[in-house]
């Protein structure tokens, strides 16, 4: 069984990846629950969304310590999220960068993107994949599809779902033309891992 | 989705009326049939007020057919007073009362148990683990309530209601749907104190029966065997099952109450009969606990019982898989064995929801606090009370607006009892329009009354936004379609006969400033209606949105644009601000308040 942690900001459209992902891995055969809240943390906030797949999973969520992979939306959500995985995990974090308004109104901002990567590359080392995952997105034709692209490069890596399942779950989820960029934004994920995969 | 799967259940159950106010965590099996469920025969619409909601579904399940009534917890304390009514009087067609308890709290404003509310109006209450047994639940509580005649609470909690799971479906019963109401006062009729009497005996007998009902139909299961017995139920019962997977010992067996008033008692002491040790774990309060130990002296089992009392597990929060795993471990003696090491835990700026970029609710409250200002008033000498909804989330750095957020219509009362225990300054009731047709009318219709001085203000976006964007009265034509007549918010105010309305676009900032200056100092009851849509609900509308930029060259870096406007578009880095184009609405609120026009809009000068 994997436990994986999706964490974002509120909007970002975490909870739709872990949608598309309970979906996959029904239509592979297996049986998945996924946990998290919505309502006031909806937008803006920060968002877990806890996804468990495998044979016989019962639980909706897991506790710190217990995530096989987390996939991070966003940088520093992605550095809130560490505590829960296990110390054989591994971080796929996307490179977008939206401080807490918390952050911008202190007087001494201790925090900036080249700070909140340098602790996430300090405290997870090789467990650490950062993604350019806005470019990624926008390539396949929009930023919304930053998830997806995410769930791209897990799966090259976790090989977790067969391909043609993947491209029904997203086509399920969001039907349309969000639907179509989404595969495209898989895709590209997926070859940016294939390409990391080979210069390392 | 639980929810989803709560939808369906009662869908193949044959449900005919279906009605709710929007509450986190159960928004969605009303939003499920809006948007699966078109062209059902099915009545299918929120309601101004929960208490409203259940007096439809009542209505509808003692003519015979069946229907189901959704809330979270605060809503049942809403909906309570028919609901204990409707346990003398009972049902014919079955009744389901949905209640969504949040252990937490995610998003409520207690760690409400509503399963007190089961003893308290004597309703039978049951549980469910999983999203699929959540479907099956709900269409065997349409038997239950029928076998009863009773309606029957359905409690559930936030880790089952958005919980995804696979859900194999069932086939939909086919019903006759024709309601026929048969008079019958000793019944019906709660005004004669004999009938009272005589219903409350009913019901007690009908209340013995509810085991036996249950368990023919399948309810409380029993697992593996041995001395050691857990006791659980709803999402709890997950946390057990893998606790004890994971430690592969054969020697406890598992109880599994899905029948959560009246227990089963009978269940519970033949199972228990054999247990040395018994450890109770279920969310929130020690609920079962108590019921437990109480059996445990009436029957004599001579277990000993363990749960929340004796500090096993917290009486505060919520559950989870880890928690639950150091309990049982702890309760059997057994090593917790090496937990795999965390990566080191970071102190990171908190990231509470705030208000959306381009909130109409941020413009308003901003406004507020320059009005107050303007007026010649110290902002600390205001009370600005608030009310459940969206808007709420202005308490948080860096507006700060709202010193109060109770109930449902709590606002404008409060303001009104301070006022009358002589309070010298002004007072303001802020309150959002749904919650204004909720529980703020009797409210202002008080203060109306009895002539009190008080400024409110009614933040109308024209949608329940908060717990996903349902409707409110004011909407011509409904989620499901059906042709409904707009209630006008500024007509019911007028009719109330308050001293003063205005109605403003809080959008129009400088006026709105200008309104609240001017209002405030005024006496008696005058209500500024502050009127833009829900930003998110409109920029979706919008053909193309504008948007905003800083001229990193002008912006000195001195925050003043996200020291008031605390938009989550914006952020500093490296002494300069920026904006987060995506997130940006174009609302240009930070623009107004950069001394160094630094803010522009994109494409503009
Ligand atoms: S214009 Fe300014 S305040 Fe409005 S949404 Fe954009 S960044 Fe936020
Ligand atoms: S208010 Fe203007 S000058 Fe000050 S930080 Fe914001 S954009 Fe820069």
């Amino acid at each position: 069984m994997f436990n994986i942690l999706i964490s974002s900001v509120g909007g970002q459209g975490g909870l739709t990846l872990s949608r598309i992902m309970a979906v996959a891995a029904v239509r592979q055969g297996l049986s998945a629950r996924t946990g998290e809240t919505l309502g006031m943390a909806q937008r803006f906030g920060s968002v877990l969304s806890f996804v468990r797949v495998g044979e016989d999973v019962q639980s909706p969520i897991f506790g710190p310590g217990e995530a096989d992979y987390i996939i991070g939306l966003e940088l520093f959500e992605t550095v809130r999220a560490t505590r829960y995985l296990r110390d054989t995990g591994v971080v796929f974090a996307a490179d977008e960068y939206k401080p807490p308004v918390s952050a911008s109104l202190s007087p001494k901002p201790a925090w900036g993107r080249e700070n909140v990567l340098r602790s996430l590359r300090e405290t997870l080392g090789e467990k650490l994949l950062v993604v350019p995952a806005r470019d990624l997105a926008l390539r396949a034709g929009s930023a919304r599809a930053i998830n997806v692209v995410m769930l791209g490069v897990f799966n090259a890596h976790a090989r977790l779902f067969a391909d043609d399942v993947v491209y029904e779950a997203i086509k399920s989820v969001l039907p349309g033309r969000a639907g179509e960029v989404s595969v495209k934004a898989y895709e590209l994920g997926k070859a940016f891992y294939a390409e990391r995969a080979k210069s390392a | 989705m639980g929810n989803e799967a709560i939808a369906r259940g009662a869908w193949e159950a044959g449900v005919r009326v279906v009605t709710g106010y929007p509450g986190t965590p159960s928004s969605e099996v009303i939003m499920t049939f809006h948007e699966e469920g078109r062209g059902l025969p099915i009545y299918v619409e929120w309601a101004v007020n929960e208490r409203v909601a259940f007096e439809i579904a009542y209505g509808a399940a003692i003519g015979g057919v069946r229907a189901l009534v959704t809330m979270k917890a605060p809503g049942l304390n809403v909906a309570s007073d028919p609901v204990l009514s409707a346990a003398y009087s009972g049902v014919e067609g079955g009744l389901v009362i949905l209640v969504a308890d949040d252990p937490g709290p995610h998003t409520t404003q207690t760690e409400q148990d509503s399963r007190w509310y089961a003893k308290l109006s004597k309703l039978p209450m049951f549980t469910a683990s999983t999203p699929q047994e959540a479907k099956d639940t709900v269409k065997r509580l349409f038997r239950v309530s029928e076998e009863l005649k009773l309606p029957v609470i359905f409690r559930t909690t936030t880790r089952l209601n958005h919980a995804v799971g696979d859900v194999v479906l069932g086939e939909v019963e086919e019903r006759d749907a024709r309601p026929s109401f048969k008079k019958d006062p000793p019944r019906f009729v709660r005004a004669g104190m004999k009938w009272n009497l005589e219903r409350h005996a009913w019901l007690n007998g009908v209340l013995r029966r509810v085991e036996e009902v249950a368990s023919s139909l399948g309810f409380n299961k029993v697992e593996g065997s041995g001395e050691y017995c857990v006791v659980t139920e709803g999402v709890a019962y997950n946390y057990v099952y893998e606790a004890l997977r994971g430690l592969g010992e054969a020697r406890v067996k598992v109880l599994r109450v899905d029948q959560l008033y009246p227990v089963p008692s009978k269940f519970l002491a033949e199972n228990l009969s054999s247990c040395r040790r018994v450890i109770v774990v279920e969310e929130l309060d020690p609920y079962l606990e108590a019921e437990v130990k109480k059996l445990a002296y009436e029957e004599r089992l001579g277990a000993e019982v363990m749960g929340k009392e004796e500090g096993l597990l917290p009486l505060e929060g919520e559950l989870n898989p880890s928690l639950v795993k150091g309990a049982l471990y702890r309760w059997l003696g057994v090593p917790q064995g090496q937990e795999s090491t965390p990566a080191a835990d970071v102190r990171l700026p908190e990231r509470p929801p705030p208000l959306c970029p381009g909130c109409p609710h941020a413009f308003s409250y901003i406004a507020l606090k320059l009005g107050i200002a303007r007026a010649g008033y110290k902002l600390s000498e205001v009370p600005v009370f608030g009310d459940i909804g969206c808007y709420a989330l202005s308490v948080n750095r860096p507006i700060e607006a709202i010193w109060t957020e109770h109930s449902m219509g709590a606002s404008i009362s409060m303001a009104m009892g301070l006022k009358v225990a002589g309070y010298d300054k002004p007072v303001v009731a802020t309150i959002g329009d749904s919650t204004f047709f909720h529980a703020g009318i009797p409210s202002l219709i008080e203060a109306v009354h009895k002539r009190v001085d008080m400024l409110v203000l009614i933040l109308d976006n024209r949608v329940v936004a908060m717990t996903g964007h349902q409707s409110t009265p004011s909407w011509e034509v409904t989620e499901s379609g059906r042709q409904a007549r707009g209630i006008d918010i500024v007509e019911v105010v007028k009719s109330i006969g308050v001293d003063e309305v205005a109605v403003v676009d809080p959008y129009d900032f400088n006026k709105m400033v200008e309104t609240v200056a001017s209002m405030i100092k005024r006496p008696g009851v005058k209500v500024l209606v502050a009127q833009h849509p829900c930003r998110l609900m409109e920029v979706r509308q919008l053909k193309t949105v504008k948007k905003y930029r800083v001229i990193e060259d002008k912006c000195t870096g001195c925050r003043a644009c996200v020291n008031v406007t605390g938009c989550p578009a914006l952020y500093i880095e490296d002494g300069k601000a920026k904006i987060v184009e995506d997130d940006c609405t174009g609302c240009g609120l930070c623009a107004r308040f950069c001394p160094y026009k630094a803010i522009v809009e994109v494409g503009g000068a």
